[in-house]
């Protein structure tokens, strides 16, 4: 007997085509409620329907808008059934997304009756200093990427006794591949909602806001009818104080992650750090004292007070408690987010919970193009604040790009450094020139004009836009850069010495070649090509072609490749 | 209220509660660059020039912006934070477009500050003129006629009116004309140690008079018997009248302290080692006299070029007529020799020389001037032999043809087989050049010039060496620069140092054939006007007197030539902080190399130019306004890279802004500035 049907109707799966999967649906089944809900955190299995019956649920994944595709769901037919990787149900645990892609997102009601707001009624009846006393004894700390342990925090904005006190939810998650943040308040604004609140009771502050990206719209439509929800029942009403809480939609630049230039965002101004201290908890929005935490660390707070710091603590390493969320994404299997206790191997993440495939991985980026790159070598690193920050690398927001052998080391630097040299504010003369200059240098060396004194360069000026920057943006943004010529410094000098790209990706250091041998001579190419580079006897023009790659894709027999050699001057 | 100690390179210091690194070690005379800081405005802790390092933290800070805390220790002079710094300038460098000086200024081998006396004369100015151009070019008659012009090959007024640069070299010509006997400039006393110097060509004239700027006397011994070098024995009278040069010797004497002694010859009645002994200090300006070869057989029938030159000079400017006359050589003594050939009555003067036109070393004008004179050329043909044939010579030359570029540049001649032709003259003269002719005890290098180090002109001991006999032949503009510096390392060698230019550095937009008319940046719309053109006397004349070809300009001429001048350098060149800065911490416009932004200059304002080229981004301007001002007149654009400063709405800065000028005043380079320059 099936219950109810859930369709993951958050970003992931709209992208996937939710949609029309929902309105079809809708217009073909009368007799089963339809629930919308957020993500569940398998993204490549979207459009993902879960089907509820009196014996459990039933997931289908890559479900089709058509009567075949929704024949089979009401069948419970085994066909594109979803059974999750065993493995990953043993090393995930699933503590803070527990509810996410389970309950409407925008039901109060279903939210109370998966316990929520129980930790807010739990927090109500101590004093504030007991709750800060927990999160301390939980051990959280930041999840925004800096891991400053949030009970200190909160401590530092609770000792101003008197004036209007704010806090900020750091919503902007910029990170290329990072989409935790737009999961977690697509799926489950409410514990968001809900960790914010205890964090007004325990800190005496008095507004919040919610600072939120403006390419979020279903995470901020979410977030305003949770707001409006907790109105009408005075939910935000905390210790007598009406709680103003505003969501602050910001223009995009990924530099308002960094919490002085949101502050300056939210007053109105150019979104550019300045120098701390004084530190926001002293001097914050509009002078008064401000708190900024990031969304994970807020859905964090209820699953902690619920289970008190302690029993939180347990889950983790020595310094780094509780779990992550981390957001898939690369060359693995199973994209998606997955929430892992601290302390888990980067390995265990890549191979057993990704599904990548052993021997095809070349590194791990962590921590957003700020983080760095890990090797496959050192992939029996656990996962926590400490050892991510002895490679190199940072914990970060929860990004985690999974790199294979066909990638080019010096190109995937380029491209992230090519982001954050984008979105430097231009402050910072280090940042703002100092990333620009590394890389035209990447640039070089990828179009096979690089030198080893062009390495020499990078390793000189990397550490001093470090320590030239003000903000985290320009003291990460040559990370990547650094730790790949640490751990892959080899292939920095083939491109530089012998002008080779051994991935083959560097466009400038490979021609495209048509194996005769193999070729049919249908033509599919020769039509394709954009540049006419190819002759009528199937012959590369190497000086002609852009190496756009249409050929190869769309040549029958698979006799096109991507060769040594190249254009270089 | 109790003070906070800190140690700032191991010194301690106290400052208050909320003071910054910055401000404790003002306090305390602690030199720390800031660019971006302004006591004005709440700090904008942009540039990162005034970083120190928290010794116990391993950080680095922006020391304006970073306030003590008690036991913090600071280095401010160590060499990671002389290396931070340096990075912060090279890379604001690199992102930094327009010119520090005009190009004039760096092309001129003296770096005359061109722009300014340009300038002057403009304004009618002549004396303040002369004593601009005399700071670095003692001889401003004789470079004001002779000179190769180097500042107007690169003059930017180049790229309105291809060909036709700003008359420069007239301003020093005739701002000379007029003030040069006249102006005594300010002397100091004379000191105890006196100099030698022998050779009183435009070299050791230099070496003099700056010296006796100085306070420094000398003597000068000179080879003939009388003084000018080149300038009274090679360059011809219709170039440059004797009188002139006599009347420029008389200021030496007039300024007291230097003494000419005549007929004086190194290796004949002067030994080096005495001089050495007896004086505190030997300049060498010896120049360079000896005739080149030119490897062809019988080549001592033919007379060389400088020595029958001389000999001219000698008889006052007359002798006889030279008859059939053939020069071989295409350098400027060549065109000297056949020019001054006419005014002897030869009715047939002819230049030969191996390679064309288009590769002769000669001036192009003194070529035109020549060919008018009746001079006829011929080229592609060089010297095999000469000989004689009953009264007159024959020369036999060998015809080539141009090869592959050689490392001048210039492409090689190479000889055609079978090609040799045989032309009978009267007089066949050898003008290929010159060579130094080192005195006993002199070092010297693989040409067998003087050896002297480029940067002071110390050869050996106290013995200094400047002009041709340590270049090889150049001109006189470059003579007098090397004396002026031969001066400089004398002085400094006196008192136990060894001269080094100090380090300057020139951020430039480039050569004038690298730019289009909107990249230019102009304080005033340039005036359209073509080049002033100078007056000839009478071909008539020219072909039969030494008289002066030309005629010097009019003030009235100045004036107008002034007014085509685009003032090319930086409004702020003198107070710019990142030019003082860069040139403190060694940064170079060189020193990392990257695209810029490239932005037109918003020359809308009548009185104010905002050129974002310059710009660091610091946003003082913008601070300034809002906070000081109160007015907001200014804001940023863009992210990033392409971060610059705007105007409000886009618009022109109001009217008003020239009544206050404060982001003018507080710009920490030339981005903001007046369009008047003083």
């Amino acid at each position: 007997m099936i219950n109810r049907i859930k369709i993951g109707t958050g970003s992931c799966g709209i992208a996937a085509g939710a949609d029309e999967v929902l309105a079809f649906f809708q217009e073909n089944i009368k007799d089963i409620d339809i629930v919308e809900v957020g993500c569940i955190g398998h993204c490549y299995a979207e459009p993902l329907v879960e089907v509820e019956t009196d014996t459990g649920s039933y997931f289908y994944s890559n479900v089709q808008p058509n009567i075949a595709s929704l024949q089979r769901i009401l069948n419970l037919e085994e066909i594109n059934q979803l059974t999750f990787p065993k493995v990953r149900k043993e090393k995930e645990l699933v503590k803070v997304s527990r509810l996410a892609g389970r309950i409407n997102p925008v039901s109060l009601e279903e939210y109370k009756a998966n316990h929520g707001y129980k930790a807010l009624t739990k927090a109500l009846q101590v004093a504030p200093a007991d709750v800060i006393d927990q999160v301390k004894i939980g051990g959280l700390r930041g999840r925004g990427g800096g891991g400053f342990p949030t009970g200190m925090k909160w401590s530092f904005l609770a000792k101003h006794k008197t004036g209007e006190k704010v806090l900020i939810c750091n919503a902007d998650e910029g990170d290329p591949g990072a989409f935790m943040d737009r999961s977690l308040m697509e799926s489950i604004p409410h514990q968001v909602m809900e960790g914010m609140l205890i964090a007004a009771h325990a800190t005496g502050a008095t507004q919040i806001f919610i600072y939120v990206r403006a390419e979020y719209p279903l995470a901020i439509r979410n977030l305003k009818i949770a707001i409006e929800q907790l109105q009408n029942t005075k939910l935000h009403v905390i210790d007598g104080r009406e709680i103003v809480i505003t969501v602050k939609e910001g223009a995009g630049a990924f530099v308002c992650g960094e919490e002085t230039a949101m502050i300056h965002s939210l007053e109105g101004y150019r979104g550019i750090p300045r120098f701390r201290p004084p530190f926001p908890t002293d001097s914050g929005y509009k002078g008064h004292p401000s708190l900024i935490n990031n969304v994970e660390t807020f859905a964090n707070i209820p699953v902690l007070i619920n289970e008190g710091g302690e029993k939180f603590a347990e889950v983790g390493t020595e310094k780094s408690k509780g779990t992550k969320l981390f957001a898939l994404a690369g060359d693995l299997k199973y994209s998606g987010i997955v929430e892992v206790p601290m302390g888990i191997t980067i390995g265990e993440v890549v191979y057993e919970i990704g599904g990548a495939e052993k021997g095809s991985v070349k590194a791990v980026q962590i921590g957003g193009p700020s983080g760095g790159c890990i090797p496959e070598e050192h992939f029996d690193t656990p996962i926590d604040y400490d050892s991510l920050g002895k490679l190199g690398a940072i914990m970060g927001s929860g990004g985690l790009i999974v790199i294979g052998k066909q990638r080019c080391i010096v190109e995937t630097a380029r491209y992230f450094l090519d982001f954050t040299s984008r979105e430097s504010c231009g402050k910072c003369t280090f940042c703002r020139v100092g990333n620009v200059r590394l890389l035209e240098t990447l640039e070089k060396i990828t179009s096979g004009n690089g030198t080893e004194q062009d390495l020499e360069f990078l390793e000189d000026m990397g550490p001093k836009i470090i320590n030239g920057s003000l903000c985290g943006l320009g003291k990460s943004a040559p990370n990547p850069v650094l730790s790949t010529l640490r751990f892959f410094r080899s292939e920095y000098l083939e491109h530089v010495n012998e002008k080779k790209c051994r991935a083959l990706e560097c466009n400038k250091l490979v021609n495209v070649y048509i194996d005769k041998a193999i070729c049919i001579q249908c033509g599919a190419c020769l039509k394709t090509c954009p540049v006419n580079a190819i002759s009528d006897d199937f012959i590369v023009d190497n000086t002609v072609c852009t190496r756009c790659n249409s050929c190869i894709e769309v040549c029958p027999k698979n006799c096109i490749s991507r060769t040594a050699g190249g254009y270089h001057e | 209220m109790n003070k906070i100690k800190i140690r700032i390179d191991q010194k301690e210091f106290s400052g208050n509660a909320g003071d910054t690194i910055l401000k404790v070690a003002q306090e305390n005379r602690i030199s720390i660059p800031t660019l971006c800081h302004n006591d004005k405005i709440s700090p904008t802790t942009s540039c990162f020039v005034c970083v120190v390092k928290d010794v116990k933290t391993g950080r680095f800070l922006p020391s304006c912006s970073a306030t003590i805390t008690e036991g913090m220790e600071i280095e401010s002079d160590s060499t990671e934070v002389f290396e931070m710094r340096q990075a912060a300038l090279n890379l604001l460098l690199s992102e930094h477009g327009g010119d520090c000086e005009a190009p004039c200024t760096i092309a001129c081998p003296a770096h005359a500050q061109v722009e300014e006396y340009v300038r002057a004369g403009k304004n009618g100015m002549t004396l303040e003129a002369l004593k601009i151009i005399k700071k670095r070019i003692p001889l401003p008659m004789s470079i004001g006629r002779v000179c190769p012009r180097f500042c107007e090959k690169d003059c930017r007024r180049n790229v309105i009116d291809p060909g036709q640069p700003v008359a420069i070299n007239e301003f020093k010509r005739t701002s000379a004309d007029i003030h040069f006997e006249n102006y005594l400039e300010e002397l100091p006393e004379l000191s105890a140690p006196k100099v030698a110097i022998i050779g009183a060509g435009p070299a050791g004239y230099a070496a003099a008079y700056y010296l006796r700027l100085d306070g420094i006397g000398s003597e000068i011994f000179e080879r003939l018997e009388k003084p000018g070098g080149m300038l009274r024995y090679g360059i011809p009278e219709y170039r440059l009248p004797k009188a002139i040069v006599d009347k420029e010797y008389a200021h030496l004497e007039k300024m007291g302290g230097i003494t000419m002694h005549y007929n004086q010859e190194l290796g004949k009645n002067l030994q080096l080692d005495q001089l050495k002994k007896k004086y505190d200090a030997v300049i060498l300006t010896i120049g360079s006299w000896k005739p080149g070869p030119m490897y062809a057989e019988g080549e001592d029938l033919a007379l060389g070029g400088i020595h029958w030159l001389e000999m001219i000079a000698r008889n006052g400017w007359t002798g006889e007529n030279p008859g059939k006359t053939i020069v071989v050589g295409g350098g400027n003594t060549a065109m000297d020799c056949v020019r001054t050939a006419v005014r002897l009555g030869s009715n047939e003067v002819w230049c030969y020389y191996r390679r064309t036109e288009k590769e002769m070393p000669a001036e192009a004008i003194e070529i035109q001037e020549a060919k008018e004179e009746g001079v006829q050329f011929k080229f592609l043909s060089a010297p095999v032999k000469v000989e004689k044939k009953g009264h007159r010579l024959a020369i036999t030359f060998q015809e080539m043809k141009l090869g592959e570029p050689d490392a001048s540049g210039r492409r090689r001649p190479v000889p055609i087989e079978g090609s040799e032709y045989t032309v009978e003259a009267d007089t066949i003269i050898a003008a290929i050049g010159q060579q130094t002719i080192p005195p006993e005890g002199a070092k010297v290098n693989r040409w067998k010039d003087i050896d002297a180090n480029r940067k002071n002109y110390h050869m050996e001991d106290n013995v200094f060496a400047a002009g041709d006999c340590v270049t090889g032949p150049a001109t006189v503009v470059e003579a007098v620069a090397a004396g002026r510096i031969a001066a400089l390392g004398v002085k400094a060698y006196l008192e136990g140092n060894e001269y080094q230019e100090p380090y300057t550095i020139n951020v430039t937009r480039g050569l004038w054939q690298s730019l289009k008319k909107e990249d230019l940046v102009y304080l005033t719309a340039p005036v359209e006007r073509t080049r002033e053109a100078l007056e000839f006397i009478s071909l008539y004349d020219r072909k039969t007197s030494f008289k002066e070809v030309t005629l010097s300009f009019t003030v009235d001429q100045l004036k107008k030539e002034g007014e085509r001048c685009l003032e090319c350098s930086c409004t702020d060149k003198s107070t710019c902080k990142l030019k003082k800065h860069a040139e403190t911490y060694l940064a170079s416009p060189d020193g990392i190399l990257g695209v810029k932004e490239s932005y037109n200059a918003d020359t809308r304002h009548p009185a104010i130019l905002l050129d974002r080229n310059k710009c660091i981004k610091c946003g003082t301007c913008v601070k300034i306004c809002k906070e000081v001002v109160n007015k907001s007149l200014l804001g940023f654009g863009n992210r990033g890279f392409e971060t610059n400063i705007i105007t409000a709405f886009g618009e022109s800065l109001p009217d008003s802004c020239a009544d206050c000028g404060e982001c003018i005043e507080n710009c920490p380079t030339g981005a903001l500035g007046w369009k008047i320059k003083s």
